[in-house]
């Protein structure tokens, strides 16, 4: 009596069989692995977001770029940033702005503050290890930002750490199998 | 052989799911036994009746091909001996899955992933500063659909004079991470007192596999059969 089950017994129990877990599946079984998926993705964007919320900022946490901060902030450093409204923002201050037309924010230090009674500031940021403020780098005619355009405040940092976001960007290649593998390894494993 | 006893059990009753013809025929071998009045059916029958003894000694046998898993994988393990668990109160006893718990569970995180979805939408439609009280209430009520509790089965059995409401049983167990010791959990709900009694296991799981991580059914399945009875002559005493 041949049984359909036999078949498997001819594999060789070293390959590499991803989709065993999956063919053993019922319907309900197979949409739990894809809301398994789907919940992951989704506790990692509520976090983004309550994170968001909770520091007033629209980008809570940023890597450090360019050198022009240093012996600061080095390439490749996290950035903690704060943006709450009742924060004044100081001469000396290390914040994160973002200038009209360019979409990545800069990290710098605030040099120059004028102050109306009303609350409404104009400041001069200038990098660390720069000759020259910013002057350069903002819109063609602005000479001040505005607390409009800041994104947030550094409130602490942790080195060496974003420069897997750095290298995920130069290769984005390694980002996307990253991501595929670790997609791939929630779909088709069983979990209980 | 096993083609011959199988023949001679057919008049007893449908041979179930399985089509190796097992366990239901040795309830109604007794209707059998009218084989061996006759002399010449005796002469026959012999071999029938011995072999039909020992499938009811056997009991029934849970016939798929033996499942493999890598032992040292721990969520495999508690897969495997939560499915086994399930396929002999289902199959043997003939309970009738109830996925009304599974089916609510899914529901419940299908909706959270609906408020990160609602959240992402309308943060994008109106960026942030205006965006914060609805993705503070999409945040703050993600976390309260979670609810992970350990039942992976609710059975049950339809009363047969159909009038009392059915009988519950549930199954739940757990393994604890790197840990060998398997507890299974088996609550029985009554469906006419309403009352609820629960008999439970704690083995270490290298009874029930063998070195290669085949799962040993002939190992594990008494255990079931013993929870289950445990809780079910219970109730014939009362």
């Amino acid at each position: 009596m041949v049984r359909a089950g036999a078949v498997g017994t001819h594999l060789p129990t070293s390959s590499l069989d991803i989709f065993g877990d999956l063919r053993k599946m019922n319907k309900r079984q197979l949409y739990y692995q894809v809301l398994n998926f789907a919940m992951i993705v989704s506790s990692a964007l509520m976090i983004w977001k309550g994170l968001i919320v909770l520091t007033g900022s629209e980008s809570p946490i940023v890597v450090v770029l360019s050198g022009s901060m240093e012996p600061a902030f080095h390439r490749g450093d996290l950035l903690f940033l704060t943006n709450f409204r009742e924060d004044p923002i100081r001469a000396g201050e290390i914040v994160v702005f973002k200038v009209e037309g360019r979409d990545i924010p800069i990290v710098h230090r605030v040099i120059k503050v004028h102050e109306k009674d009303n609350g409404d500031i104009k400041f001069l940021t200038k990098g660390d290890n720069n000759e020259i403020d910013d002057r350069g780098l903002y819109k063609e005619g602005q000479n001040w930002l505005e607390k409009k355009d800041v994104v947030g405040r550094a409130r602490g940092f942790l080195p060496y750490v974003g420069m897997v976001t750095i290298i995920m960007n130069d290769y984005p290649k390694f980002k996307y199998a990253l991501l595929a593998v670790m997609g791939a390894y929630v779909l088709l494993k069983r979990e209980s | 052989m096993a083609a011959t006893a199988s023949q001679g059990g057919r008049s007893g009753g449908g041979g179930g799911s399985s089509g190796a013809g097992g366990g239901p025929s040795c309830g109604t071998s007794s209707s059998r036994s009218g084989l061996l009045d006759k002399g010449r059916e005796v002469f026959i029958s012999i071999p029938v009746i011995s072999l039909a003894m020992k499938k009811c000694n056997q009991g029934w046998k849970i016939d798929d091909k033996p499942v493999k898993i890598d032992k040292w994988d721990g969520s495999a393990v508690k897969n495997s001996l939560d499915d086994s668990a399930k396929k002999v109160l289902l199959e043997k006893y003939k309970y009738v899955e109830n996925f009304g718990l599974i089916d609510g569970r899914l529901t419940i995180c299908t909706i959270s992933c609906f408020f990160a979805i609602v959240a992402l939408i309308w943060d994008y439609m109106h960026p942030f500063p205006e965006s914060k009280p609805v993705l503070a209430l999409c945040v703050i009520s993600y976390p309260f659909f979670f609810n992970e509790k350990s039942i992976f089965l609710v059975a049950h059995r339809k009363d047969p004079t159909g009038m009392d409401p059915d009988d519950i049983w549930q199954l739940s167990s757990s393994l604890k991470r790197f840990d060998d010791k398997y507890t299974l959990k088996l609550t029985f709900i009554s469906g006419r007192t309403k009352q609820q009694r629960e008999a439970e296991f704690t083995k270490s799981i290298a009874k029930f596999f063998d070195h290669s991580g085949t799962l040993v059914m002939d190992a594990y399945e008494p255990e079931i059969s013993r929870l289950h009875d445990s809780l079910a002559t219970e109730r014939k005493i009362k």
